[in-house]
């Protein structure tokens, strides 16, 4: 009778899930659009009397 | 505490961002002395017209003060008193307003001067025009049926 063996020399591929790179990414992204847009409205405000 | 790098990037970006923003407002407020226009000066909105400078609204100059003129403003449903007004180009003005009846808004359009006048309470903006042409000043808290209606106008001429 066949013994069921638990086939352990296969490998499991995983994604590596330490990776931030595309959150760094998208809090850079939203980080300069904030500050563009604060930049240009104290330009507007030093600007005018 | 282990932490990623790029965590710690962005942390310090945030952190540092909120630093600076908060630096400007502190030094604008602290340092500048910039303040919300209605500092708690308060006038008896039923005996506005009989009490100084609401009075003689217009355009006065003064002397001894860090300002050179005093332009004066009543609001009321639905017209500012003066209608117009001529502000020579470079004087530094304080803008008085306030209101006889209900919540008006002050604002000269394309400016910085942008007041709410409450009853009772006087606003002020100290500015300097130093660009000429004509402005129109709207209001923009809704006050009643003719609020669109009101408006009045500064002239800064050389």
């Amino acid at each position: 009778m066949a013994k069921t063996v638990l086939k352990t020399n296969q490998k499991t591929e995983m994604e590596d899930r330490s990776s931030l790179k595309g959150t760094l990414a998208s809090v850079f992204f939203l980080g300069i659009f904030i500050i563009v847009t604060w930049v240009s409205v104290y330009y507007l405000f030093v600007d005018r009397f | 505490m282990h932490m990623h790098k790029l965590e710690k990037i962005w942390l310090i970006f945030g952190i540092s961002c909120l630093v600076i923003f908060l630096t400007v407002v502190g030094v604008s407020a602290f340092y500048l002395g910039n303040k919300p226009p209605s500092c708690l000066t308060t006038v008896n909105p039923e005996t506005v017209g009989q009490e100084k400078p609401f009075n003689e609204p217009g355009l006065h100059k003064v002397d001894g003060k860090a300002w050179d003129y005093e332009l004066v403003y009543v609001a009321s449903a639905f017209s500012y008193t003066p209608a117009q007004v001529e502000v020579p180009l470079g004087a530094k003005v304080k803008v008085i307003a306030t209101t006889k009846d209900v919540i008006h808004g002050f604002e000269v359009a394309g400016t910085n001067i942008n007041m709410m006048l409450e009853p009772g309470y006087i606003s002020e903006y100290t500015t300097t025009f130093d660009k000429a042409g004509e402005f129109l000043i709207v209001c923009n808290e809704y006050c009643g049926a003719g609020h669109h209606l009101m408006f009045s106008k500064i002239e800064v001429v050389k």
